[in-house]
């Protein structure tokens, strides 16, 4: 990426700055970041540990679908087949070489990031609902390879018995809450990434691009080129997530090539707030406690539920729950900003 | 899972400062021979989707009475009066179902969980019962995965599987004259076992598959799929559609007519549940496997009234496979005189029964499939129909020794 970084220095000129940065290092953002790393370590004694672990994979998952949605303007509604590709993948090594998970899960990332290449070089030539239905075609391709392909996935079974193999520490291998922590770091490493890639230069020419590509293109960038890379990166840190997921549940199902887990993502993202990044783990957070909570509340309707805070959302906090709490700080601390001069 | 609430607040706010403590390690040590003082039995099935009908909330209901049942039976010398039941819902995800099971095992010390359809979400909870140590009764799920090459020490499979169906229809119906058959099939796991299976039971029978014309799934529109079987002139079209699919095929196998050109529709999975909501016109005369009929003798009925009045409505065999289920762990335990899991497996293993459900019940040891008898069943036609839901009409028994894969076909090692 060296090489695009130097391209995008090289450019100065003024970018419609992206959310968030209003309050650009002010020691709001340092407490914010502290609380949320606190959330982090903290999730697995207030939640159940495995819920605990599948709201930090949504989390990344969510962020990776950001980058595209938030930063590129690029509504994928196909990276199910980034997540449940990377889970099968990540499977796969599991079981076959059980090698320690980090390891597995890599492998799964590489995965997905590999058929990524293809998948974006394809799919940014269309803009809008037009990128969104050939992401959704590439992922459902990939769905039907995984269900047809029974001898290697397990077709409609899935792919069971996933070893969470981790250096023939035990508690780990067992134990869902000291696999959480085992897990954690490489969850942070991924939004770590997410983070820098966004306020990177290369971010900040993503940003360019989404606000207005003609111009873009007009100073010299190579627009399909920069989409594709935000394309595999994303795809990249989805893999992550879902190898991770694959190792925590230990077994990979249909579901997670689906499109309603492209959906899902979609609707933690928006709720969270397209554009804010930390918004995703957000919405990943609420969605995944409320299909906890309704699954064994013994109320029928889950759909209707997740599907009425959808709207809810939509039609009143169009910046989602984490961009309407960050524009609500920005505002005030700007007014009293203003008070004092 | 509401109960833990207290418990769940006390350690979050103890956790922080604990942090180097032990975690939130198993169950704590037990104290007697009851684990928790108590029986937990956990029902994870299908509470919102196209199976709650089959199973959900009345497999609930189903478990609740094998508890009333066997309290009664025993009263004071039950091995603990402490029995109680909780449920989830698995939405028929793999992904929820699996963590639904160790939230159940874990957080609601199940000892065993029941039901569980869609046999991917079965085979999840089956590796989390396995993990866990704990019982797995799986009775909605039609997988022979579970008794087979996936099969474990803590898992059994009580009502029926792919093989029982295929075996018991493709059999019959061909010793019955229907010796041509085409075969219709979705497209995925349980639809491509069934046509197998299918297609061994006929051929084993004297008949022959002319064609097998796979499906997509889920589909709507079936008329294709029928006219290009129907042209090949067969005695019978074989269905391996279920639910929804099925009304839908069945619906257009009525209307164009092809019974009237002499071809017969077997199906190769269907509830009552289903004729119930299509309407007895629209089946009369396909004949199907059953595991159980409540209207089959007066001992069935005799329950089936019961959950009537508890329901208000009658039960599947799901229903009632579930209530044996249960019934039967709960013997289980109290002639264990413990809920500790490998002396209830070691109880349950070779175990024969007879109850509501289990006819000629046996508990097979080496892959823990529970073999009974099973039954053909055909649908009546609306004017044979004397009350509601009394829709079929049992033409043979098949033995509980024939009617379910051998063990050495299994391919299960424990």
């Amino acid at each position: 990426m060296s090489n695009l970084t130097t391209d995008a220095d090289t450019a100065h000129f003024d970018l419609p700055s992206d959310r968030g940065e209003g309050h650009g290092r002010s020691p709001l953002r340092w407490l914010l970041l502290a609380a949320g790393l606190a959330v982090a370590v903290a999730l697995p004694w207030f939640v159940y540990p495995p819920i605990a672990m599948d709201i930090l994979c949504w989390a990344l998952f969510a962020i990776a679908l950001d980058i595209l949605l938030g930063y590129c303007g690029l509504l994928s509604f196909g990276h199910a087949a980034f997540w449940g590709g990377s889970a099968y993948a990540t499977g796969l090594v599991a079981v076959h070489y059980g090698v320690p998970f980090p390891l597995a899960v890599l492998a799964g990332m590489l995965f997905a990031m590999t058929i990524a290449v293809p998948i974006g070089y394809l799919s940014v030539r269309a803009t809008g609902i037009y990128f969104a239905m050939v992401t959704l075609a590439f992922a459902q391709m990939i769905y039907f390879i995984a269900n047809q392909w029974r001898d290697v996935t397990g077709g409609e079974n899935g792919l069971q018995a996933v070893p969470k193999t981790f250096f023939g520490i035990e508690a780990v291998e067992t134990e869902a809450f000291y696999f959480y922590y085992a897990a954690l770091p490489m969850i942070l490493l991924g939004m770590w990434a997410a983070w820098r890639i966004v306020h990177s230069p290369f971010g900040r020419v993503l940003v360019a691009i989404r606000d207005n590509s003609p111009r873009a293109r007009a100073l010299g960038y190579d627009v399909e080129r920069y989409k594709v890379i935000a394309f595999v990166l994303s795809a990249g840190l989805a893999g992550l997530a879902g190898g991770l997921f694959a190792i925590s549940h230990g077994f990979v199902s249909l579901q997670e090539v689906n499109w309603t887990t492209s959906g899902k993502v979609v609707l933690m993202t928006v709720l969270g707030g397209i554009g804010t990044l930390w918004g995703g783990a957000v919405g990943a957070g609420f969605i995944v406690q409320l299909e906890d909570y309704m699954a064994s509340s013994g109320f029928e309707g889950i759909g209707i539920v997740t599907g009425s805070v959808f709207v809810i959302v939509v039609l009143l906090f169009r910046r989602g729950i984490w961009g309407t709490v960050a524009h609500l700080v920005s505002s005030r601390s700007t007014r009293s900003a203003g008070r004092r001069g | 899972m509401k109960r833990n609430t207290a418990a769940k607040v006390a350690v979050a706010s103890a956790g922080a400062m604990l942090l180097a403590a032990c975690g939130q390690g198993g169950p704590g040590a037990d104290s007697g021979a009851i684990s928790d003082d108590s029986i937990v039995l956990a029902v994870l099935n299908d509470q919102s989707g196209v199976y709650k009908d089959l199973s959900g909330p009345n497999s609930v209901k189903a478990v609740e009475m094998a508890i009333a049942d066997f309290k009664e039976e025993h009263g004071d010398d039950a091995v603990t009066d402490n029995i109680e039941v909780v449920s989830a819902d698995h939405q028929n995800e793999p992904d929820v179902a699996n963590t639904k099971a160790q939230e159940l095992y874990d957080r609601e010390n199940a000892d065993v969980i029941l039901d569980v359809p869609t046999s991917s979400a079965a085979l999840a909870v089956a590796n989390q019962a396995k993990t866990k140590k704990k019982l797995f009764l799986n009775v909605g799920a039609a997988t022979t995965e579970l008794t087979g090459a996936q099969c474990n020490k803590y898992t059994f499979h009580w009502a029926y599987d792919t093989y029982m169906l295929a075996n018991g229809t493709g059999t019959a119906v061909t010793e019955g004259g229907g010796k041509n058959w085409q075969i219709i099939y979705p497209d995925y796991a349980f639809g491509q076992d069934m046509e197998k299976s299918f297609t061994a039971a006929v051929e084993g029978a004297g008949g022959s598959v002319d064609g097998s014309i796979a499906t997509p799934f889920p589909n709507d529109n079936f008329a294709t799929f029928l006219t290009k079987a129907a042209a090949k002139d067969p005695d019978v079209i074989g269905t391996m559609q279920a639910g929804g699919d099925l009304i839908n095929l069945v619906k257009q196998f009525n209307e164009g007519g092809y019974a009237d050109r002499g071809i017969s529709l077997a199906v190769g999975l269907m509830f009552i549940t289903d004729i119930h909501s299509l309407g007895v016109e629209q089946f009369a005369g396909t004949q199907f496997t059953e595991a159980w009929y409540w209207n089959m003798d007066d001992e069935a009925r005799a329950w089936a009234d019961r959950f009537l009045e508890e329901t208000g409505t009658r039960p599947s065999f799901a229903h009632a496979a579930n209530y044996s289920a249960a019934l039967q762990y709960l013997e289980a335990v109290q002639r264990a005189e413990t809920d500790e899991s490998d002396a209830v497996v070691e109880e349950l293993e070779g175990l024969q029964a007879e109850d509501v459900f289990l006819r000629n019940g046996e508990v097979r040891a080496e892959d823990h499939r529970v073999i009974h008898d099973a039954y053909l069943a055909k649908v009546k036609s609306p004017d044979e129909v004397e009350e509601d839901w009394d829709y079929e009409e049992i033409v043979a028994t098949i033995p509980a020794a024939d009617a379910f894969r051998p063990v050495e076909e299994s391919g299960c090692e424990m």
